[in-house]
């Protein structure tokens, strides 16, 4: 470790690690200094040349990203030359650039834009329309579509294919202003975290096939959250909107940094998975595929609990909160219920890989372990009450609490998924996450909690 | 003018290139004496007579020699840059193809200076026929029991100028695309996969062999007291005798043109003088009257000695149209890393085509040296800073030409 | 269809790998036998130098779209780069240029070949011809062609 010093930047006094990046320190202190090819995860390039800044004692600005933090480091970022610096580049960055704003999907999120607004505001001088021209839609595979000419060449996608996933189906090829990002003649982008190259993208080069003309991101609302796909716990964002006259419904999942668990990433597999919450769900109180009504469904539900008393099982999905689980084992106690929560269903070995995927899919079976919920799936009862696990467990009758659809004639209760209400989780490492509430149906499914609370009074 | 033929003595000999013919006229002779002195006190030698790099620098290469370590656990090299693409130079296929042994001796020597097992000479992919005779010479050589303490391959570029720029040289024989590395803070060897490795100009070390055979004030005793020594300087386009002529630094370039161009081809008025490759801001007849060819003199008038390749233009020329071609050559060859290179070349050749095209305005003039200024001095390397040097060179000393067909 | 370097080239593989501290150097040398022998290089090429120099084909692909002399189609006539920079320009390249538009060649501008005394010049596979002028280049393509 080296030492903490001390360095001005704008005539204020910060404190950094010696040898360390000063990109880094900027970034950190939210000081506003643009870049693009700059990123914590893959390092620094050197390309972009945006991130200039002034020294003290060096004749020429220096690049932020490959500048070391030393003893008595004076750092200027506003000074006329850096601004125009500034300035000149990202007329330079836009040159080329196609005016696609309005069928951009990267309008509102855009790098090119935002330092535009801040550094640029040119008068346009470009006196020659013949802007270089490249594909416009080519399909890498993957979900991932890019546009070869609003591409800043910052190599991030390049670099991220050679040092993150090593599969590196991505290059930068040909030369000068003919050089573009590809991938090999005929070959696609193919491994689990090819999206994340949508995020690191800080133009509209890459975008999602999957979001692609959807939604423009200014009508977003976010909501921090964190995945349900594996034991990971890789923290997103759930970006949702509600149109008028139709329901609030997520448009996507994004990664958001955790740098004690995914970083910057997520797989592809759970940044789709948003799908699954809107498709198939159960909407209504079921019993025998009949409608009931609630005050029905929780006289049935009495019923049934006193006619089984003492042979009844609860078995609860490892997916839930802690908050629903932790009122789910008070309520089985209560009713002096049997207790499981069977886990082999959720492993998958072919799941697993060396980066972020587990092998363990039930987001918070920590909790179960905490809380010694029996992983086992033998029961001599005869009512079954399932709290949306997926096990396919069967006794003389069944009450079902579930998210999705299913066929059986069962008593079935609608409950809310993890993107309709909060609460926590804990990861495979240990490591508690609070999800947010991001929806807000029309007619939202009560919670479980909420549930209980309503069979109890 | 006196004989200042340190480098090119054997140019003018029937089949200089075979090893017993160039043995007759003493290749190799110096051999024995290096060997005799300790690689640090070759390095001296080198420091004191301040050989300058001929690759278009012109740093000093006892300094860059000083930065290779004398003690290390990794294994050092060198890499010869015989890259020749800048235009209007071609004196290094000169060595090579008539004196490939110099080439060797100097490999040689340097090697047991920086204490490096291997050489490699990064030569250009159009040069293949030049590459054979050298290749053949480095087989006679092998043969001959020379390269016991070090051995040399050849390594062959395709086709990017800026694979002549040192880091780009390396970064290519690495495997990868040629593009320039970011340069370090302090002082240090170049790398080649992690090892430190010298880079030099086929000139300069084919100039070591008479450095250390007659000592570095031998060498001192030829040239400027800042600029010692000889260059293989070239002149090309409108001169009668155009070619490779080694001359001392400090020549009359006057002078020089005259004794070994013959003057103006067709007898015609010079117009302009590119001084050494296009990378150097052009200079008008009137500039040139005066001026001797070392490296201080072209930098107090604005310009650089460069690898001392002229370009003679004659009154006839149409300097928006040479113009047009360098900006041609910058924008073909631009390694595309940088922003500010890959698309000030592109924008300001569209913009040259512009005003050619009689579509030109008074901005676009103006925007040419906005252009010069955004790619001089922020980009990872030399090349942008050349193109804008050339820009202002070309439009302030012929603005009246430039302002003519707006 | 898959490529695979034929003896020759395979011993001078071997023989170079122990020049060099990587087997990643050989990309260029590799890139310039797979030319050789096949007139171009193909797609199977670069995988097969991809895997014996130990770096992802992408790379290699990279490396091979930088260069201007690498050709990555194969090539049905024959190919006559011509220099267009100032020196031969200076010296009428053009004129070589336009006199060639009517040749059965594929006829390509290219930067400075290092020949600028010997304006102008055109390279046809290996070979320089140097001080040309129409009737010397009707000679030159009157033989090979």
């Amino acid at each position: 470790m080296s030492e903490m010093i001390e360095i001005i930047v704008d005539g204020e006094s910060y404190t950094a690690e010696e040898g360390s990046r000063l990109i880094d320190l900027l970034i950190q202190e939210k000081i506003k200094v643009p870049y693009f090819c700059y990123h914590e995860s893959l390092g620094a390039d050197g390309n972009c040349r945006m991130c200039m800044v002034g020294i003290k004692g060096q004749k020429r600005p220096q690049i932020a990203c490959d500048t070391f933090i030393t003893k008595d480091m004076f750092v200027d970022t506003k000074n006329d030359t850096i601004q125009k610096v500034q300035t000149d580049i990202l007329e330079l960055e836009l040159i080329n650039h196609p005016v696609d704003c309005p069928v951009c999907d990267q309008a509102g999120e855009c790098s090119l834009q935002d330092f535009y607004m801040d550094y640029g505001l040119h008068n346009s001088k470009i006196t020659i329309s013949e802007k270089v021209k490249h594909n416009k839609a080519l399909d890498l595979g993957s979900n991932v579509m890019l546009d070869q000419e609003r591409c800043v060449l910052c190599a991030r996608c390049t670099r991220f294919t050679d040092k993150i996933t090593h599969t590196h189906e991505l290059g930068i090829i040909g030369r000068g202003d003919d050089a573009k990002v590809s991938t090999m003649p005929g070959r696609k982008l193919d491994n689990a975290y090819a999206m994340n190259v949508v995020d690191l993208c800080p133009v509209g080069a890459l975008t999602s096939k999957d979001f692609r003309f959807s939604q423009r991101v200014w009508f977003l609302k976010t909501a921090e959250s964190i995945c349900h796909g594996c034991s990971k716990g890789c923290n997103i964002y759930i970006d949702h909107n509600k149109l008028k006259y139709k329901d609030d419904v997520i448009y996507r999942f994004r990664p958001r940094r955790n740098d004690d668990v995914n970083g910057f990433f997520m797989c592809d597999d759970g940044r789709l998975s948003y799908k699954e919450l809107q498709v198939n769900r159960q909407e209504n109180i079921l019993y025998k595929n009949e409608e009931l009504t609630e005050d029905e469904a929780i006289k049935e539900f009495k019923n049934k609990i006193d006619k089984y008393a003492n042979n009844t099982t609860i078995i609860v999905d490892a997916n839930l909160y802690t908050e629903e689980i932790e009122a789910i084992l008070e309520f089985a106690i209560e009713i002096d219920a049997q207790l499981i929560s069977p886990l082999k269903i959720y492993e998958d070995e072919d799941f697993k890989d060396d980066m972020l995927k587990s092998s363990q899919r039930a987001a918070n079976y920590q909790t179960i372990k905490r809380l010694n919920i029996a992983n086992s799936t033998s029961t001599k009862s005869d009512l079954i009450i399932n709290f949306n696990h997926p096990s396919e467990i069967n006794a003389n009758e069944k009450i079902s609490f579930l998210t999705h659809k299913s066929d059986s004639l069962e008593l079935i209760f609608p409950i809310a998924a993890f993107s309709e209400s909060s609460g926590t989780l804990v990861s495979e490492d240990g490591i508690t996450g609070k999800c947010q509430k991001a929806i807000d149906k029309n007619n939202p499914a009560p919670t479980i909690i909420e549930w209980l609370k309503k069979v109890r009074a | 003018m006196r004989d200042c033929r340190l480098v090119s003595r054997k140019f003018d000999i029937k089949n200089s290139f075979k090893i017993d013919i160039a043995k007759e006229h003493g290749a190799y002779k110096t051999l024995d004496k290096a060997y005799a002195l300790k690689p640090l006190e070759i390095v001296e030698i080198i420091k004191e007579s301040n050989l300058r790099g001929k690759g278009g620098g012109g740093a000093s290469a006892g300094d860059k020699w000083a930065l290779m370590p004398q003690e290390s656990d990794k294994p050092s090299f060198l890499a010869v840059n015989c890259d020749e693409s800048e235009p209007g130079t071609f004196k290094d296929r000169q060595i090579i193809s008539k004196d490939p042994h110099l080439l060797i001796e100097g490999i040689l020597i340097t090697c047991h200076a920086i204490k490096a097992k291997h050489a490699y000479i990064y030569i250009r992919g159009e040069y293949k026929q030049y590459q054979d005779i050298l290749q053949t010479a480095i087989d006679e050589a092998y043969s001959d029991g020379l390269l016991r303490e070090c051995d040399i391959t050849i390594h062959r570029g395709a086709g990017a100028y800026i694979c002549g720029e040192k880091s780009a040289l390396l970064e290519s024989m690495e495997g990868k695309r040629g593009h320039p590395r970011l340069k370090p803070k302090q002082k240090e060897p170049e790398w080649f996969f992690d090892n430190p490795t010298l880079v030099n100009n086929v000139e300069t070390i084919a100039s070591v062999p008479f450095i250390v055979q007659n000592g570095a004030q031998a060498y001192r005793d030829f040239g400027t007291e800042q600029s010692p020594g000889t260059l293989l300087f070239a002149m090309s386009g409108h001169v009668q005798n155009p070619g490779v002529y080694e001359a001392e630094f400090g020549t009359s370039m006057m002078e020089y043109i005259n004794h070994f161009g013959d003057g103006v081809k067709n007898g015609k008025k010079l117009k302009a003088v590119i001084p050494g490759g296009v990378s150097c801001g052009v200079l008008t007849a009137d500039e040139c009257e005066n001026l001797t060819l070392d490296y201080e003199a072209l930098r107090s008038i604005g310009s650089s000695l460069g690898t001392g390749g002229m370009i003679l233009m004659d009154e006839d020329t149409d300097m928006v149209e040479a113009l047009k071609n360098i900006l041609e050559f910058y924008h073909e060859e631009s390694c595309g890393q940088c922003t500010p290179c890959r698309e000030g070349t592109g924008w300001s050749d569209k913009i040259v085509a512009k005003i050619l095209a009689k579509k030109g305005t008074k901005e676009d003039i103006d925007k040419l040296f906005d252009l010069a200024d955004v790619m001089n001095g922020k980009t990872i390397c030399v090349f942008a800073p050349s193109v804008s040097v050339v820009i202002v060179s070309f439009i302030t000393k012929f603005r009246d030409e430039f302002e003519a067909i707006l | 269809m898959s490529f695979s370097f034929n003896e020759e080239n395979l011993v001078k593989i071997e023989e170079l790998k122990k020049r060099y501290p990587s087997p990643n150097a050989l990309n260029l040398p590799c890139l310039w036998m797979a030319q050789y022998q096949e007139g171009y290089i193909s797609i199977d090429a670069i995988d097969e130098i991809a895997r014996i120099i130990h770096m992802p084909s992408m790379e290699v692909y990279r490396v091979a779209t930088f260069y201007t002399m690498f050709h990555l189609e194969p090539q049905d006539k024959l190919i006559v780069d011509v220099c267009k920079t100032l020196s031969c320009k200076l010296c009428g390249s053009d004129e070589i240029l336009n006199h060639l538009q009517n040749k059965d060649v594929r006829v390509r501008h290219v930067e400075c070949l290092g020949s600028c005394g010997t304006a102008p010049v055109m390279q046809i596979n290996d070979e320089y011809y140097e001080n040309l002028d129409t009737k010397k280049v009707d000679e030159i393509l009157g033989e090979m062609l």
